[in-house]
């Protein structure tokens, strides 16, 4: 790193915010800790095959970033780590990491993936909506960074008492290690820039759609993981009997009843899902059940109208139900001026609420800084700016701090990385 | 001096040796005039393998290295560092990819050989005609020039200001604060937005490295990133000032779309018919009814229809905020006049992120009617005024209102034109300034080194705008640094003064706007600040008087004469 004469920034979560927060602080000649919970950078965006309005490939649009990120000196990138304590205040925090060991060396491990195939355990890829299998020895998709794999210790036999290495017999480059010890490190730092991210809602707590009792019934992100050419499809479309879906319905605002609040983006990336299955099958049929079209901003009405044209059916409506009818499924829903409704499809896609991550909690609690009613990391002023909080030199920055797009994220990352080198000459 | 090119070629591990017969690319290469050395080695990226590399250039004197490898996405910086430190320029280099290109895709080992052997062969026949290019560095300026005194410049110009950065923010009427200053109240918190500006003026006025310029014009700015020189014009005392700043930003707001030209709404027809600014003025404490909500009569309004989306069908975008400021209205009618009948005609609410549903919910608890309505008029009747509205299903119905405030789109400033030509950046086809990549860099513009913020970039919330404020410093910040030279590319085009015929192809091709045409002597001239080595100019020039450096045409021409002979 630089021996640089400041005391070095903390930047929590590798995803887009996080990496474009670091890549300012970084160039402008401090050093950075990036913190990443799991063991690739690039967080939600990298899953999705493209991003509204424009339709750029996500992987593509990010790669660059994550390259520079990778290669830049003044960023010491700990993954597999999570940040157990802070104390102190802006200019002296002392921050404890919990860093997990990969067991793959980051120097030596080429990325042949060699080690793959002779792991005999097999199991759900989250990182795929569980829709394919992984090793105990894995990277979460092909192409993602760093292209070295972690071996994951619930599920590896090794570390369940059992004598197997064939991941380490399979690697010529020397590559696993399974002697690496999880770490345990103090850093000092001056500024912190939080960027956990977001998950969606939980779509277990709204039965009447039928999802995971219908087997046609998938949540937005299952069908970003689908439309990918690096996912367990490699971007076909099928139902579950394997034919190509005749017409599909898109309900958004899945949970924002239970939320309470929109979560911005989802009209858009509903249109973006209609896009994509246009494109793939145009002939299917495509309705959309929308309480309210939220397409906030320049850009987006332009993208509606593109999609409005290929003939997309628009019903603003309630839906109440999602049962089977035979082989189709049933969409009952109500107008608003009561009218109740049923139409029938082949397959149905849940647009969910965007949510904090489960541990935010615990996040806000060593940084003390408060949560709304919902787990979002509050702003200290909501009406002047949405990234410092109340506490000196910490700011929030993307969907920890609320759901929002790709571009107020990153305009937000840059902010945070702003106000730091404003506040800290 | 005599040619000494060195051959590596990497097994890496298996991953090549498997495909590849290495021994095969050898025995094809070895009789190539100027090759003075060929060696395999299991893994060259790694530490064993650099230094490997670094005593092999050393100790046979090499004056050009050949890597036969992996892609140069992966190690092309490695090795050029190799070959720095060995004492060999690191543009006498190239990286042959025998792994992605060859050994990965190609199934048939014949094959993939063939083809390596291929590669490597044209490797090693480009080298030969490598520039030993160098590295260069500019002085910058680190002072920045403001352009917009609204909330956006003037938070922008706090943050940037230090003592070793002084910040220009020129205001072109009489006073800073933009449209904020005239809002009473700020959604959610209700809070002022004079008192706001008030308090952020002295701030400002405290701050001796900001030099505020208002009844400021600028007249013309030149150059690039880290050299801009400017001209600002003191209408009030006629005077001119030159300076030179590092970097511009542009946060010159938006205006209201003019809801004159849509008949249906009755503005201008009829007396109570306001727009969303002219209610905002309404409230103003020292305003023309010193804050009371009146009608032309001089009595208040017993009922009032808020109609959203005015203008939006013209402009073809959501203005963003209109459903959230309505709100605000609400809730400013309501506090005032509590009987007061407020109903708002809508499409659709657009109230994204995670606090304003909560905001819209506690204003409708005010008693409030929403109507969705998909055509609304406004009629005068009698002494009032009556609106006509159609739902979306065709019912039709009226309602006769004393007030109504139409919430106009916002539209780009009239300024904007002016200053997308001045710094030759673009506007998209609504007349807003357009970011350099609309996702992953939302305040920069094409032109490096000059910002775009706030409304003049598009349609967005106080604390939206000076996010972009907080943005843009962050981008001058990280990259402009007091004492610090600019380091440039190597790689990038060159255009031949006696070659070049003048036809400005090149100008119009360049999306850096690098290249200028320089009128005394009839030629086009590349500014190596600028200049991304993206190579549109060397393609598109008729004369052939562009080129891009390290991929000339002789360059390209050796290397595909080896791959396709």
């Amino acid at each position: 790193m630089n021996k640089g004469q400041k005391v070095p920034v903390l930047v929590i979560g590798a995803g887009i915010a996080g990496i474009e927060a670091s890549l300012l602080l970084a160039n402008s000649g401090r050093n950075v800790y990036l913190v990443e919970r799991t063991s690739y950078i690039g967080g939600n965006v990298i899953k999705f095959e493209e991003v509204f309005p424009n339709m750029d490939c996500a992987t593509c649009m990010v790669a660059p970033k994550q390259q520079e990120l990778l290669a830049n000196e003044n960023i010491k990138l700990l993954m597999l780590s999570q940040v157990e304590a802070i104390s102190g205040s802006f200019g002296d925090f002392s921050v404890k990491i919990k860093k997990r060991a990969r067991y793959v060396d980051l120097e030596n491990c080429i990325g042949c993936s060699a080690c793959f195939d002779p792991c005999p355990v097999e199991v759900d890829n989250e990182f795929e909506e569980g829709l394919s299998k992984r090793k105990a020895i894995y990277i979460p998709c092909a192409g993602a960074l760093p292209n070295v794999p972690a071996i994951d210790t619930e599920n590896c036999l090794r570390f369940k008492g059992q004598e197997c290495q064939a991941c380490q017999e399979a690697c010529i480059f020397e590559a696993v290690d399974f002697t690496q010890q999880d770490e345990e490190l103090e850093l000092k730092v001056e500024a912190i820039v939080v960027a956990t991210g977001f998950k969606s809602f939980d779509l277990s707590k709204t039965t009447q759609y039928g999802y995971k009792k219908f087997s046609d019934v998938y949540s937005a992100m299952e069908i970003e993981r689908i439309c990918a050419s690096n996912g367990p499809t490699q971007g076909q479309i099928f139902l579950q009997s394997g034919e190509s879906p005749k017409s599909v319905a898109i309900i958004h605002c899945v949970g924002r009843e239970e939320k309470g609040y929109c979560s911005s983006i989802c009209c858009m990336a509903s249109l973006k899902l209609s896009h994509f299955f246009k494109k793939k099958l145009p002939e299917v049929k495509i309705t959309q059940f929308y309480s309210d079209l939220c397409i906030p901003g320049k850009a987006y009405q332009k993208f509606y109208e593109e999609v409005k044209e290929s003939k997309v059916d628009f019903i603003r409506a309630r839906v109440t139900e999602v049962s089977q009818s035979g082989k189709e499924l049933a969409i009952k829903y109500k107008t608003e001026d009561g009218k109740e409704s049923t139409l029938t499809v082949d397959m149905v896609i849940l647009n969910p609420a965007l949510e904090p991550r489960a541990d935010s909690a615990k996040l806000a609690e060593l940084l003390n800084i408060p949560q709304d009613k919902d787990g979002f990391f509050s702003e200290k002023e909501p009406d002047l700016t949405s990234v410092a909080t109340i506490q000196e030199g910490i700011f929030i920055a993307g969907c920890a701090q609320g759901p929002k797009d790709i571009a107020e994220t990153v305009a937000e990352a840059e902010a945070a990385a702003g106000a730091i080198l404003s506040l800290s000459r | 001096m005599a040619k000494r090119i060195g051959v590596y070629v990497c097994e890496c591990g298996t991953n090549i040796a498997e495909k590849v017969d290495i021994d095969q690319v050898i025995a094809a290469i070895s009789p190539l005039k100027n090759v003075e050395v060929i060696e395999r080695y299991k893994l060259l990226c790694s530490e064993d393998g650099k230094e490997f590399l670094k005593q092999s250039i050393e100790e046979h004197g090499l004056t050009h290295v050949v890597v036969a490898a992996c892609s140069p996405k992966q190690h092309e910086v490695t090795f050029m560092n190799v070959c720095e430190q060995a004492g060999l320029n690191p543009q006498l280099f190239q990286l042959a990819n025998i792994r992605e290109q060859c050994a990965w895709v190609t199934p048939n080992a014949e094959e993939a050989t063939d083809k390596a052997i291929r590669q490597t062969r044209a490797a090693i026949s480009r080298v030969l005609y490598h520039d030993p290019l160098e590295k260069k560095e500019v002085e910058v300026s680190p002072d920045v020039l403001v352009i917009g005194g609204g909330i956006a410049g003037i938070k922008a110009s706090q943050l940037l200001a230090a003592p070793d950065r002084k910040v220009y923010l020129i205001e072109k009427t009489s006073s800073l604060g933009g449209k904020v200053k005239s809002f009473s109240k700020l959604f959610i918190n209700m809070e002022s937005g004079f008192n706001l500006i008030e308090q952020e003026l002295q701030s400002l006025v405290e701050n001796e490295n900001i030099e505020v310029l208002t009844e400021s014009e600028v007249e013309q700015i030149l150059g690039f990133l880290g050299n801009f020189e400017v001209k600002v014009v003191k209408k009030a005392e006629d005077k001119e000032l030159n300076f030179n700043v590092g970097a511009v930003i542009l946060a010159t707001g938006f205006d209201l779309f003019d809801p004159k030209g849509l008949p249906q709404y009755g503005y201008g027809k009829l007396d109570d018919v306001y727009t969303s600014l002219e209610f905002e003025e309404m409230n103003i404490p020292d305003g023309p009814t010193n804050g009371k909500i009146l009608l032309k009569s001089g009595r208040p309004p017993e009922s009032v229809a808020i109609i959203h989306c005015v203008g939006r069908e013209e402009k073809d975008y959501c203005s963003k905020v209109c459903c959230l400021y309505s709100l605000k209205f609400t809730s400013m009618l309501k506090s005032q006049l509590p009987s007061a009948k407020v109903s708002h005609f809508y499409s659709d609410l657009c109230v994204p992120g995670k606090s304003y549903q909560k905001f819209y919910e506690d204003t409708k608890e005010l008693g409030v009617e929403f109507v969705r309505s998909a055509k609304t008029e406004v009629i005068g009747s009698g002494k009032g005024i009556t609106i006509k509205y159609e739902t979306e299903t065709g019912a039709k119905g009226d309602l006769a209102v004393d007030m109504v405030i139409l919430l106009t789109a916002m539209e780009s400033s009239s300024d904007a034109r002016k200053f997308a030509e001045m710094l030759n950046i673009p506007l998209d086809d609504k007349g807003f300034f357009v970011e350099e990549h609309q996702l992953l860099s939302p305040v920069a513009s094409a032109a490096e080194g000059v910002f775009v913020i706030g409304c003049a970039q598009g349609p967005q919330s106080i604390a939206e705008s000076i996010v972009q404020s907080e943005a843009a410093a962050g981008k001058i910040l990280s990259a402009l640094i007091p004492g610090r030279k600019l380091e440039l590319e190597a790689r990038v085009s060159e255009i031949s003064e006696s070659f070049c015929l003048g036809c400005q192809t090149c100008v119009d091709v360049c999306p850096y706007g690098a290249i200028t045409f320089d009128e005394t002597r009839r030629v086009s001239v590349v500014n190596e600040v600028l200049c991304h080595g993206c190579g549109n100019c060397a393609a598109a020039c008729p004369s052939g008087a562009a080129k891009l450096k390290h991929f000339t045409f002789p360059q390209i021409y050796q290397e595909l004469k080896e791959v396709l002979r």
